[in-house]
């Protein structure tokens, strides 16, 4: 039944790590933006998967993952060898939307937000723009990934440690100007807030895009409703709770319900 | 092979597993993943007159042996179920044994709600009443900690429908045989505990609670011995029959429920755990029967020495 061998589960820096699994299935169907739910050990005192965005496949059957060790299940994860088996359910979720030949898409990313728009970089559309914002610069991650794929990556920290100071959504202005006359896309990954605030912004500038949206999630297969977010809706509040995990995590801009 | 068939009384299943409401959605979000028909029922998530939006978020927590939940019985209300593609149409179409689990906000919505179903019954093999949801406001648990309300509520929904009705019990209150009486006595013909017991997780950091609720209801393989003493003290108070649940992870803990007395067990948690842990309980129930000379299941229900 288990699906995931780990190959290699390895540090990128700080509390960030890359954990590649040989999931072939999985990798085979995986669309940007999809993520996998993941059971890490068979131990009953942890009873939930763990969500990761899925953040590259390869044609050997490759599934990657970059996650941070937030809580006791990721520090867990950190722990595994290579050649441990973990459950994997994939790929979940809806993913981004390919955009039109014409389009350049702008991925916005707030920390390791930017490990689930990675998988854009692969669409057969012009290259494209990666705003990374983070809080510092121990939690800017996978820039060399992002340049090597031909994306022009604009960085900006809380702190000024890295690229500019100030948040990610400041960086749009600098878009909009140099690629002036292009048509843009948004795709957007990262801390509900940051996400909050990045739909105002392309909502005053008239941009259009889709952002990846979720809470603390449970079943990942739409049964349980923990992990919702507000969207638009013919009801007397204007929203509905829509379940991230199986109406999402990818949800249009057009959608999405803000406070 | 045993025979798993399960009689419950006024209804019988083809095997005694189920899936706990609310931890099964609608029967739909499961059904990639094995034959909804191979379940003994199928317990949908709680359905009230009119759609609601449930609580804010966070909604879960996890926590050491289990998980805190407060969903707040967000739902498609009857019509929505009645007539959503996803929802009763979809079961009918699988062949899956439906119990519909029902709510309200007043007693009188809770008979709406099973006369409602009642004229549009097809597939379903027998209602469960929660009175036991800790997580709404109005409505829930409030019925199902007071012995009197819990009554009146049974037989409001007794008298609006033919269906069997099943009452899902509150762990949290101090004697749960005299809860399993009332209910038998207002018309209920079968029982069903335990739901979620109320508890509460506090970020340290922020210090605020871990869900937006602040308490949420605990499940998982941390309630299970609270489960299996309550299940043991209800089946030997009444004498309807008794559907056991509470953290039940694996075949051994189904048949564990089942020696204390439960005649079906439901699997609540286990199912974000592992989605397909249904059919294995019931493989592994299969197994063990065969491993100790078993012909049926029923002839272990109730067998505590």
């Amino acid at each position: 039944m288990k699906n995931g061998e780990i190959i290699a589960n390895t540090r990128i820096q700080g509390d960030y790590y890359r954990v590649v699994f040989h999931a072939p299935e999985i990798a085979a169907s995986a669309q940007a933006g999809q993520f996998v739910h993941v059971r890490i050990s068979d131990r009953l005192d942890r009873v939930l998967r763990r969500p990761f965005s899925i953040h590259r496949v390869e044609a050997d059957g490759s599934l990657e993952v970059v996650y941070k060790t937030v809580g006791a299940g990721t520090r867990e994860l950190a722990q595994l060898r290579p050649g441990t088996v973990c459950d994997l359910l994939g790929p979940q979720g809806r993913s981004f939307t390919t955009p039109g030949d014409d389009v350049v898409p702008v991925l916005v990313a707030g920390g390791y937000g930017a490990a689930a728009t990675y998988m854009m970089t692969r669409q057969a559309v012009p290259k494209g723009v990666l705003l990374l914002g983070a809080r510092s610069k121990a939690d800017v991650i996978l820039v060399d990934e992002y340049r090597a794929a031909g994306y022009d990556v604009r960085i900006s920290t809380d702190d000024g440690s890295l690229g500019g100071k100030g948040r990610v959504t400041e960086l749009i202005d600098g878009v909009l100007h140099d690629f002036a006359g292009r048509k843009l896309r948004f795709y957007g990954c990262g801390p509900f807030p940051m996400l909050m605030a990045l739909a105002k912004e392309l909502r005053r500038t008239g941009q259009g895009g889709e952002l990846s949206i979720d809470h603390v999630m449970c079943c990942g297969v739409g049964a349980c409703f923990a992990c919702v977010v507000k969207v638009k809706a013919d009801t007397p509040e204007g929203w509905r709770y829509a379940r991230a995990c199986s109406e999402g995590p990818v949800f249009d801009l057009e959608d999405v319900y803000v406070e | 092979m045993a025979d798993l068939t399960c009689n419950l009384g006024k209804f019988t299943l083809k095997n005694p597993v189920m899936t706990a409401s609310g931890t099964f959605g609608y029967g739909y979000e499961y059904s990639h993943f094995y034959d909804l028909a191979r379940l003994g029922a199928v317990v949908v998530k709680g359905i009230r007159m009119t759609p609601s939006h449930g609580n804010p978020t966070p909604r879960v927590a996890e926590v050491t042996g289990g998980m805190l939940n407060a969903i707040g019985l967000q739902g498609p209300g009857l019509d929505g179920f009645l007539h959503g593609e996803h929802y009763l149409p979809f079961l009918r179409k699988s062949g899956a044994a439906v119990i519909v689990n029902i709510w309200g906000t007043t007693i009188a919505e809770y008979g709406e709600v099973a006369a409602g179903l009642e004229a549009d019954k097809a597939g379903i093999v027998a209602l469960e009443i929660n009175i036991s949801c800790p997580n709404v406001k109005a409505g829930g648990v409030a019925f199902g900690t007071d012995p009197e309300l819990a009554q009146k509520v049974v037989a409001t929904v007794r008298k609006a429908t033919t269906l069997p009705v099943i009452t899902k019990l509150s762990p949290n209150v101090s004697r749960i045989g005299d809860f399993a009486r009332a209910v038998e006595a207002a018309g209920s013909d079968a029982v069903s505990l335990i739901n979620t017991i109320t508890g509460m997780s506090i970020d340290i950091e922020t210090r605020r609670p871990r869900i937006a609720n602040r308490t949420g209801g605990l499940s998982g393989p941390a309630v299970k011995p609270i489960a299996v003493r309550m299940v043991c003290e209800a089946a030997q108070a009444v004498k309807i029959p008794v559907i056991g649940m509470g953290g039940i992870m694996n075949a051994a803990d189904a048949i564990e429920f089942l020696i204390a007395g439960a005649s079906a067990v439901a699997v609540g948690t286990a199912n974000f755990t592992d989605p397909y842990a249904p059919v294995k309980i019931i493989d592994g129930i299969d197994d063990w029967l065969d491993r100790h000379g078993c012909k049926t299941a029923a002839e272990i229900v109730g067998s505590l020495r």
